[in-house]
Order: C-alpha cells, then sequence, then structure tokens
C-alpha cells in the first residue's frame, strides 16, 4: 500500500515535468516575469474574452503581458522567430497557418456555418508547455474551448 | 495426395495458423484505433502508426493465399493449383514494406532537416487537463504487448509451415519492442524539450521498416525467378536445400541438380542422368532426418541430349 502511494506520488510529480519548452518559452517568461502579445486584427480589441484570455494567462504565470503593435502574416512570422509570444485573431477553422504556428481552442465562433471564424491564440510551434499554459487558459475561460 | 495445393499433413497447422493470424488482425486493430486517437503532430506516433497499419498487410496475405491453398483446386486453367500464392502475398507484403519505409524515412530526415518542432498539446479527461504526450506514451506501451505474444506463437508454426510470409510476420511482432522503445524515446524527448528526438526516433522506426522490406524483398524475389530454396529468416540457402541436393547427388553421381521453390514446396531436376527404373514417389528422395518430405513435390529427370541422339 505504502508503495503504492509513494508509486502514485512519483508519478503525479513526473506529470509536472514534462512537457518542456525546446526553446524555453516559459522559462524565460517566468523569469523575465512579462510574455509578449499582439493582435491579428484591431478588431478583435473588442472582444471582451481577449482581456480575460490574456488576464488568465498572467494570472497563472505571474508575469505581465507586454502588447506589442502589428497585424497579419507578419505575426505569425514574428511567433515563428519567437520575438513575440502570442498572438491572438479571427481565424478560418482551415487556417493554412495550422501547420506553422500551434493554435488554441476556440473562445468563440463567429462567420457563417460555411465559412466560421474562431476566436483563439496562437503560439509558437513545439513550445509544448508554453501551449499548454494558453490551452488550460482557454479552457478556463471559455465554455466552446472547454467543449472542443 | 491432397487435391488442393496444400499437403495433407499441414492441414491441422494450417488452421491453427489461420486462427492465429485472425487474433493478429484484431489486436493490431486495437493498437491501430488507440495510436490513432492521440496521434497528435508527432511525427515518431505518425510513423509508428503507419507502422502498425503496415503491420495488417502480413496476415491479411497470409489469410488470403491460405484461403486458395486450402480451398482451391486444381484445375485445367491452373494445373499447378495456387502453392505459389503464398510466394505473391510475400512479394506484396515486401513491396509495400519497402516502399513505406523508404518513405517514412525520408519525412524523419526532411523533418529533421527543415528542424520541425512538433507540437504536442494537452486535451481534457474527467475534467483534467492532460498532456497529450502521456496518453502517446501510453499508446505506445500499449502497442508493445500483443505483437510480443503473437510473434512467439507464430514463429513454431512458420517452421512447420515453412512459411517466409508468416515467418516474416513471427519476426517483425517479436523485434516490435525496438520500434516501440524508439517510440516511447521520441515522445519522451519531445517532451523534455528535445525537438530532434521526435524526427530522430521516426528515422529509426522507419529504417527498422525499410531493413524488414529489403530483407523480404530479396527472399521473395528470389523464389519468384526460380532461385534455389532460401532460408526461412535469412536470404541463405534453405538447410532443407542442401540435404536434399546432396542426396541426390549422391544417387546420381555426375548429374547436375537443379532445385526451386514454389511457395513451401520443392521441386528438383536432376539433368544429365537417366530415371531409375523402379516407379519412385518423390518423397523417396527427401534426405533422412525430420520427416517434412511432403516439401518435395516433384522430381524430374532430363537424360542427356547427346546420348538420346546418339551423337
Amino acid at each position: 500500500m505504502k508503495r503504492a502511494i509513494i508509486l502514485a506520488v512519483s508519478l503525479l510529480a513526473a506529470c509536472d515535468i514534462l512537457p518542456r519548452d525546446p526553446a524555453g518559452t516559459s522559462k524565460r517568461i517566468a523569469e523575465r516575469r512579462s510574455f509578449t502579445v499582439a493582435l491579428a486584427d484591431p478588431t478583435v480589441h473588442e472582444a471582451a474574452q481577449v482581456r480575460t484570455l490574456v488576464h488568465e494567462i498572467e494570472r497563472r504565470t505571474g508575469a505581465k503581458a507586454q502588447w506589442r503593435p502589428g497585424a497579419g502574416e507578419a505575426l505569425f512570422q514574428q511567433l515563428d522567430d519567437g520575438t513575440l509570444d502570442l498572438v491572438i485573431g479571427r481565424f478560418s477553422a482551415e487556417s493554412p497557418w495550422a501547420m506553422d504556428v500551434a493554435f488554441g481552442p476556440p473562445l468563440s465562433t463567429t462567420g457563417t456555418k460555411d465559412a466560421p471564424l474562431q476566436l483563439k491564440a496562437a503560439m509558437r510551434n513545439g513550445e509544448n508547455r508554453w501551449i499548454m499554459t494558453v490551452e488550460r487558459a482557454s479552457r478556463a475561460i471559455s465554455q466552446e474551448a472547454r467543449d472542443k | 495426395m491432397s487435391d488442393t495445393s496444400l499437403p495433407d499433413e499441414l492441414r491441422e497447422t494450417m488452421a491453427r495458423a489461420v486462427r492465429l493470424e485472425y487474433w493478429n488482425i484484431f489486436w493490431t486493430l486495437t493498437i491501430i484505433v488507440t495510436m490513432g486517437l492521440v496521434l497528435g503532430q508527432s511525427q515518431t506516433m505518425k510513423t509508428a502508426w503507419i507502422e502498425d497499419t503496415l503491420g495488417l498487410v502480413p496476415p491479411v496475405m497470409f489469410l488470403i493465399a491460405a484461403h486458395m491453398e486450402r480451398r482451391a483446386h486444381r484445375s485445367r486453367r491452373f494445373p499447378f493449383g495456387f502453392e505459389r500464392v503464398n510466394g505473391l502475398g510475400f512479394f506484396v507484403a515486401a513491396v509495400a514494406l519497402t516502399a513505406v519505409g523508404a518513405l517514412l524515412l525520408y519525412n524523419a530526415m526532411m523533418a529533421l532537416g527543415s528542424q520541425e518542432h512538433a507540437t504536442v498539446g494537452s486535451i481534457v479527461i474527467l475534467g483534467h487537463d492532460i498532456w497529450l504526450g502521456w496518453l502517446m506514451i501510453a499508446a505506445q506501451i500499449y502497442s508493445l504487448i500483443p505483437p510480443l505474444f503473437i510473434g512467439r506463437k507464430e514463429l513454431p508454426l512458420a517452421q512447420a509451415l515453412n512459411d517466409k510470409l508468416l515467418h516474416t510476420d513471427a519476426l517483425m511482432n517479436k523485434a516490435n519492442w525496438l520500434t516501440g522503445a524508439a517510440g516511447l524515446a521520441g515522445v519522451i524527448g519531445l517532451g523534455l524539450g528535445w525537438w530532434w528526438a521526435d524526427a530522430l526516433a521516426a528515422a529509426i522506426i522507419s529504417l527498422d521498416v525499410l531493413n524488414d522490406g529489403i530483407k523480404a524483398l530479396r527472399s521473395s524475389t528470389a523464389e519468384l525467378v526460380d532461385g534455389a530454396p532460401r532460408a526461412l529468416s535469412s536470404t541463405d540457402l534453405s538447410d532443407d536445400a542442401q540435404s536434399l541436393c546432396d542426396r541426390l547427388s549422391a544417387e546420381f553421381p555426375g548429374a547436375t541438380i537443379r532445385l526451386r521453390e514454389t511457395g513451401r514446396l520443392i521441386r528438383a531436376e536432376v539433368h544429365d542422368t537417366h530415371p531409375p527404373g523402379e516407379c519412385r514417389h518423390p518423397r523417396h528422395y527427401w534426405p533422412e532426418g525430420e520427416d517434412r518430405s511432403w516439401r518435395l513435390a516433384q522430381v524430374s529427370f532430363i537424360p542427356p541430349v547427346g546420348r538420346e541422339e546418339g551423337n
């Protein structure tokens, strides 16, 4: 019984060890206590869920959001370069960027049934711990993200 | 003598092998579904999943060949029955393994070359956010277990039936732990932040697939071009064939012995000699030892041309 408890506790502890980020995004954010975020299109700023998501990430990481200007595809390139940590915007469900960046679960969906637009966050590909942090935050603030 | 291609002595063993292959397909399908549910963007997982899916080819080809060998009768159109269907199945499985192995290796090298960073996110299970990598690791561990047991059971049946298709499948299953270990290392490495671990593990798995494919291709093409009978597990000449050749050479000194394989059966040609006076069944020529005389389906004698024509 004692061994089973030790094993269970060890496994739970191990669960939190992985994943880590290849480029160390989460570690850097924890050390500098800040992360960079930009909006893919300025109209998104009006959506309440954008602010709520950023506040939730700030709460979970203990870091402050540093807003960056910019729009469109150039932001994805900055994500890929590691000069930007988060891009929030309305993206098509079949976004051509899906293989180049990692999208979080959709916070809300607008547009038509044939061409839905999902409000969601995009992160740098492969930064799995950081991606998981944003995914958790998205699910915490949105029922649609939880259902996805 | 059986009217189908399968020797009567092998019917019971063949029935056991057929039952085992149905179980093999069932367990492989459970692995394919389990792995498919947690694939994500991991190159390792995709490669391992394709390898598991390819694992269906040998048992399916074996079942098709076994059905034809057991049920299809000799006819005017197919006077030799369907004893070579197994060899054809072996060739198809070998081509599939080689082609997919090469493709997977190319993909893995491209992923390494372009420094692709695989994203493995999280999912919600019973209200808890869990990293998908943990489920991948669980699926990889599960995928190790059934092939290990099936491979062990297949091996003696493959040897009794002298079935290369079944034997290749048995060896692939037995060696599956290597693929599983590479897959586990790939996912854990990815979790540790080593982006290259994923593509490297995928490359190791695809090399294993390619190696299996090339070995099977060499052996199966040897049979299709009437090469001498090959051993079950390698491209060397089989011991059975070597003993038979020695036995025929001893009885017909100076004759040229040519052996070829049609499926699990051996056919012999004794050149430059006259047939013996009395009528003998081909099995008469099977060397002493283990009773596998069913393997020798035909012994033909070709007299020397010069003496017949009186030159």
